[in-house]
């Protein structure tokens, strides 16, 4: 069952997976690349790390946009077929649901190791400065939490009926009126930082996203 | 058990207007099952309730012997669906198609499945998504047929497909019931393809279920009756008169069921003349049904 | 009316003779006298100073633990308890110089922490909200103890005030990727083990060709580009031809520049870890060192506070600095465990999705 599950999902998430690979693949060796001076120079450090830091953006969008599209890819076929032929499948709901989630991160696997392969590579061909290290393992380790986590707030939010798409919706609308009311009011309540702060602050779901994502560093 | 299908005081509602109520359907075991009803008359939202795809406000459904949705995955493993609308991925190829299907049915036929691939015609390399409407129904049919189920339950298999498509999908149908006594239960508003194949009828209009009979019956016991000089009211009737109407001075025609010849001597005692008795085939006895259902009572 | 210097030579003047007709001796013992009259003076001078200070602050608090001595206005401001826990670090910190304090009084001005009220000019003291936590005051406290004139060379050369305080840890672990990242040879080889190196990294050294010491020829030309490409009044013939990689050019720009503008490879930072580095070597006395009014060289200085010679001071302050090399702390220790737990939460969450979803 799982086989044919995998193989279903692929066939919709190839397009994806593929760029994501190459994409994970070449960001590292691309940020250490764009580090090095002309004329074969030893890398300096200070200019590196400014360097990697700046690339190392790129890693956080790079795992988000990978877990949306394979969640939704995850659940596209049945959404198009309105979940019917899901439903007839002799199994219960949350064992075809378990079913799908593993497939998609059996396909998440290729892009994370391509990280791992590229970051690697990356560090071990670059004349990193005395003082420096490098962090392939800790980062594409990084790279796949990240991963995991947005692909399972995603494949969540995918799985849910338009009954629970909309209630999530009137709670974010009854936020942004409760805000609204207090602010015309002059209370002092600010419910987009607390909210900001339970989420993007560790120990929230999206703090993994957050900070600095440095391949080399001290 | 006597019924693959058992629904008692079923209730169901979709939004302020439609509305299922009192549903009680019996399907019994090894019968080709025809459910009859104009479009929008609740046939898909049955079968849907009775699959455990919706969920009843009230009711009870039983299926195979098991309760729905309880029982579901133990009921579909027996349980050959075909939808009213194709539900499948369509970027698998129908090769791949079957090989998915397969993979969830312990019960599933390989040979046969090849069998159905080569008599229908189908190519196996193209995506369903690409197939025709007739060559998607097929898949579908092929689909619910090579897992050998127990029960088929198709939902208009038939609708909007050509006549080819329709008779090779109805053969292969009645040789799976030729070759294992499986229950059919099959929905349609083509009454006329029903006649040939179903042994019992359940008609359904505005979500009530109106009849529920076996297939003879359904047929020999609608007539419709030539009458002069009835009066205007008439007692009790040996029939169960369904409607009058007037055909133009003293005639009258008159839709009867439960005739029985003998009962011609009824007219003399009401000072009326039978002139003559006209069997209905399953289509007009089904209009002259719903149209004695949705006429306001008396 | 009159200023203190002028109340000085006024006292010293009444009490001087004249000077006319004396003899060697006699001029000298007069000018011993005048020098004890001066001293006496001036000492006058500074009385009259505290006293008219002390009736300024007529209704105002003393507050007083150990050698610490805090003058403010009454106000609900937790000075007593504040002063009570700052002090024995005070004492911990700068072992018999605490002291010294007791000289130097802190002078605070509590004031309403509403700032729609009207807040009293800025007079002499620190303005202080009167809702200040505890902690905080404590910290301020420790962070505003005066000593006196410090040694203008130490001072120069720190760039920065000399007292202790925070935790060195990451004061250490900054100046671990200072020494990694600047932009300097002498940083670099510093960070590889060159005492020398690090005596020039650290400014110790004032040897007349610091400059090619402390950059090489590239990042001399990087330092002058920045500070004269392109900005009025530069020699644009010379920035031009520094551009084109004339190191001549560059050095010539680069010391046509004001004294003290040439940034030094090293910040107060890492020059400060070394002064707390010589406190440490040098025990419990020597803050008292550190602050020795005897005009010293800065590296005569360190090594009588250590205790040890400079190399000696330098090669334990790298090996201090190396072991504070920081942990990329991005994600914590229980960050994977964090993460893993919300990817079951919000799988569990899709797989509880509903039957209940054909319509």
């Amino acid at each position: 069952m799982f086989g044919v599950i995998l193989y279903s999902q692929w066939k919709w998430s190839r397009l994806i997976i593929g760029l994501g690979t190459v994409a994970g693949f070449g960001l590292p060796i691309l940020s250490v690349q764009s580090a090095a001076r002309t004329g074969d120079q030893p890398l300096q450090a200070g200019d590196l790390l400014q360097t990697i830091q700046s690339w190392g953006a790129l890693y956080p969008v790079l795992a988000a946009a990978l877990a949306v599209l394979v969640a939704i890819a995850t659940w596209a076929p049945d959404h198009r077929g309105r979940h019917v032929h899901a439903l007839s499948l002799p199994l219960p709901r949350w064992r075809y649901a378990l079913l799908r989630f593993g497939a998609g991160l059996v396909l998440l696997a290729p892009p994370i190791l391509a990280v791992l392969i590229g970051a690697g590579l990356a560090t071990a061909l670059a004349a990193i400065p005395a003082g420096l290290q490098g962090y392939p393992v800790a980062l594409a380790a990084r790279f796949a939490l990240a991963v995991g986590v947005g692909y399972a707030v995603f494949f969540a939010i995918s799985a849910g009926t338009t009954r629970t798409a909309s209630a999530i919706l009137l709670v974010i609308g009854a936020l942004i009126v409760v805000q609204v009311v207090a602010r015309v009011a002059n209370v002092d309540l600010d419910l987009v930082t607390r909210l900001q702060i339970l989420f993007v602050n560790w120990p929230g779901p999206l703090a993994i996203f957050t900070g600095r994502w440095m391949l080399i560093d001290v | 058990m006597n019924n693959a299908i058992e629904v008692h005081d079923l209730l169901y509602r979709a939004g302020k207007t439609f509305e299922i109520k009192d549903l009680d359907l019996h399907v019994p075991t090894g019968s080709i099952y025809g459910f009859l009803g104009p479009n929008g008359s609740g046939k898909t939202t049955t079968i849907r309730l009775v699959l455990g795809l919706l969920r009843p406000r009230a009711g009870r459904i039983s299926v195979l012997g098991r309760s729905m949705a309880a029982d579901a995955p133990s009921v579909l493993a027996r349980t050959g669906y075909v939808p009213e609308q194709p539900h499948l991925d369509p970027t698998l190829t129908v090769r791949e198609t079957l090989r998915f299907q397969a993979a969830f049915y312990p019960t599933w036929d390989r040979t046969w499945a090849e069998q159905l691939l080569r008599s229908f015609d189908l190519d196996e390399r193209l995506p369903f998504g690409r197939l025709s409407k007739g060559q998607k129904g097929k898949v579908m049919m092929l689909l619910a047929l090579a897992q050998r189920p127990e029960l088929l339950v198709l939902d208009e298999p038939t609708d909007g497909l050509d006549p080819v498509v329709r008779r090779d999908m109805l053969t292969a149908l009645v040789d799976y019931v030729s070759q294992r006594e499986a229950t059919v239960f099959i929905s349609s508003h083509l009454v006329h393809e029903l006649e040939r194949i179903c042994d019992w009828v359940g008609v359904m209009d505005n979500g009530r279920l109106i009849t529920e009979l076996p297939m003879d019956q359904f047929k020999s016991g609608i007539k419709r009756l030539h009458v002069a000089e009835a009066p205007p009211h008439v007692s009790e009737t040996p029939f169960a008169l369904l409607a009058r109407e007037s055909n133009g001075g003293a005639s009258e025609s008159w839709i009867v069921r439960g005739w029985e010849p003998e009962m011609a001597v009824y007219f003399e005692g009401i000072g009326a003349s039978l002139q003559t008795v006209i069997d209905l085939d399953l289509e007009e006895g089904f209009v002259e049904l719903l149209r004695t259902f949705r006429a306001p009572r008396a | 009316m009159y200023n203190r210097g002028s109340r000085i030579l006024i006292a010293t003047l009444l009490a001087a003779p004249p000077l006319l007709g004396q003899t060697t001796a006699e001029l000298r013992a007069r000018a011993d006298s005048l020098a004890r009259e001066w001293r006496q003076a001036n000492a006058l001078a500074d009385l009259q100073d505290t006293l008219r200070h002390l009736a300024r602050r007529s209704g105002q608090d003393t507050i007083s633990v150990g050698a610490l001595i805090i003058l403010a206005n009454s106000s609900p401001l937790p000075l007593q308890e504040a002063a009570a826990q700052a002090w024995p670090v005070i004492e911990r910190l700068y072992g018999p110089a605490a002291q010294a304090i007791a000289e130097h009084p802190i002078v605070i001005q509590a004031v309403d922490p509403d700032t729609a009220v009207d807040r009293p000019p800025v007079g002499e003291g620190l303005q202080v909200p009167w809702n200040l936590s505890i902690g905080d005051l404590t910290r301020l406290l420790q962070s505003r103890v005066d000593f006196g004139p410090v040694d203008p060379g130490l001072r120069e050369w720190l760039g920065g005030s000399p007292l202790l305080g925070s935790d060195p840890a990451p004061r250490r672990a900054q100046v671990y990727v200072q020494l990694v990242t600047a932009p300097s040879i002498a940083v670099r080889r510093c960070f590889l083990g060159a005492v020398d190196a690090c005596r020039d990294a650290l400014s110790l050294s004032d040897a007349p060709d610091l400059l090619t010491r402390w950059y090489d020829p590239a990042e001399r030309r990087a330092l002058a580009m920045q500070m004269f490409h392109l900005r009025p009044g530069a020699n644009q013939t010379r920035v031009l031809s520094c551009k084109s990689g004339n190191d001549s050019a560059c050095l010539d720009l680069l010391a046509s520049s004001p004294p003290g503008t040439i940034a030094r490879p090293l910040d107060y930072g890492a020059r400060f870890t070394l002064v707390e580095q010589a406190l440490h070597m040098g025990g419990r006395d020597a803050f008292l060192r550190l602050l020795d009014a005897k005009p010293r060289d800065v590296e005569d200085r360190l090594a009588a506070v250590a205790g040890v010679g400079v190399d000696s001071l330098i090669a334990h302050w790298l090996g201090e600095i190396r072991a504070a090399r920081p942990v990329p702390a991005d994600l914590p220790p229980w960050g994977t465990w964090v993460a893993l737990g919300w990817m079951g939460v919000f799988a569990a969450f899709g797989l509880g999705s509903s039957r209940w979803r054909v319509s």
